[in-house]
């Protein structure tokens, strides 16, 4: 017979993700709290159908998603549905390599390599959750088990319940629309033109 | 094993699948090869590695709040 006790100790450690991934999922922070704590009663009450020993964390975060899609998910005011474009891979360091080309001093020892850290460390946490927030959901979900567990690709197709062809699409596709939102977010901030000011200087 | 030589380009389109450890062992051998004598390639690899990285690292600084894990512990409790 499981036990509260038993079962608290494996979900514990996994409730500031599990909130973080509702989080991405609702967008909102209430309903981010009812949507964890509907998780955490459905995964107990069937606490019995879980074999020891194999994933917790990959059966939690199906209960948790599963949730979101059956009674959480609302339609008012969704993100863009999935651009038609692709956003090219590695997009914030293309952007960065502009801004070293644009300023023209790639001779001077300004690196793009340099000013992606930069902008990316300027960006505050909340800029961040803003970012992956703006995505379309079936990216946001993806990208969301991607960055906040180390799921493999396997590991998301079973919690999404889609072939592993998707699971790798929505991940690249999400990961590059998330640096074009996050590099845009910068450039809105200031954050491109005061990273490349201080690499500039040799900072 | 003969490893085939990638040019920068098949090389790059790898760059995703090789960062999510989803190369084969043939394919994450032909990708070592390029970035070994490529160092734009190497780069360009490792800067993705670092951006990825820098992400991941700020969206786990969230926390549950303090209510929530109370309200789940009270209602395990409950059964």
């Amino acid at each position: 017979m499981a036990s509260a006790a038993e079962f608290e100790l494996l979900l514990s450690p996994l409730l500031d993700r599990a909130y973080g991934v509702a989080l991405h999922l609702t967008r909102d922070r209430a309903d981010a709290q009812d949507l964890v704590q509907e998780a955490a009663l459905l995964a107990f009450r069937g606490f019995a159908g879980f074999r020891p020993g194999t994933n917790f964390k990959a059966w939690f975060f199906k209960i948790l998603t599963n949730a979101f899609y059956t009674t959480h998910r609302k339609r008012r005011q969704e993100p863009d549905t999935v651009p038609l474009d692709d956003v090219p891979s590695a997009y914030v360091q293309r952007r960065a390599h502009e801004v070293v080309s644009d300023e023209g001093r790639a001779g001077a020892g300004l690196q793009s390599g340099n000013v992606a850290r930069a902008v990316l460390g300027k960006l505050e946490i909340e800029q961040m959750e803003e970012a992956i927030g703006s995505l379309p959901e079936e990216f946001r979900v993806a990208c969301s088990l991607y960055f906040l567990q180390d799921f493999t690709y396997q590991e998301i197709a079973d919690i999404l319940g889609v072939p592993i062809g998707t699971v790798r699409s929505r991940l690249h596709r999400g990961r590059a629309l998330l640096q074009k939102r996050l590099w845009q977010l910068a450039e809105d901030h200031g954050l491109v033109a005061a990273a490349a000011a201080a690499e500039g200087r040799g900072r | 094993m003969s490893v085939n030589k990638l040019t920068c380009e098949q090389t790059f389109a790898r760059l995703d699948d090789y960062l999510d450890r989803e190369l084969t062992p043939m394919e994450l051998a032909e990708v070592a090869q390029h970035l070994e004598v490529c160092a734009r390639c190497a780069g360009e690899f490792g800067l993705e590695a670092q951006v990825l990285d820098e992400i991941r690292r700020k969206l786990r600084r969230i926390m549950a709040p303090a209510e929530l894990v109370e309200k789940i512990s009270e209602k395990l409790r409950q059964g």
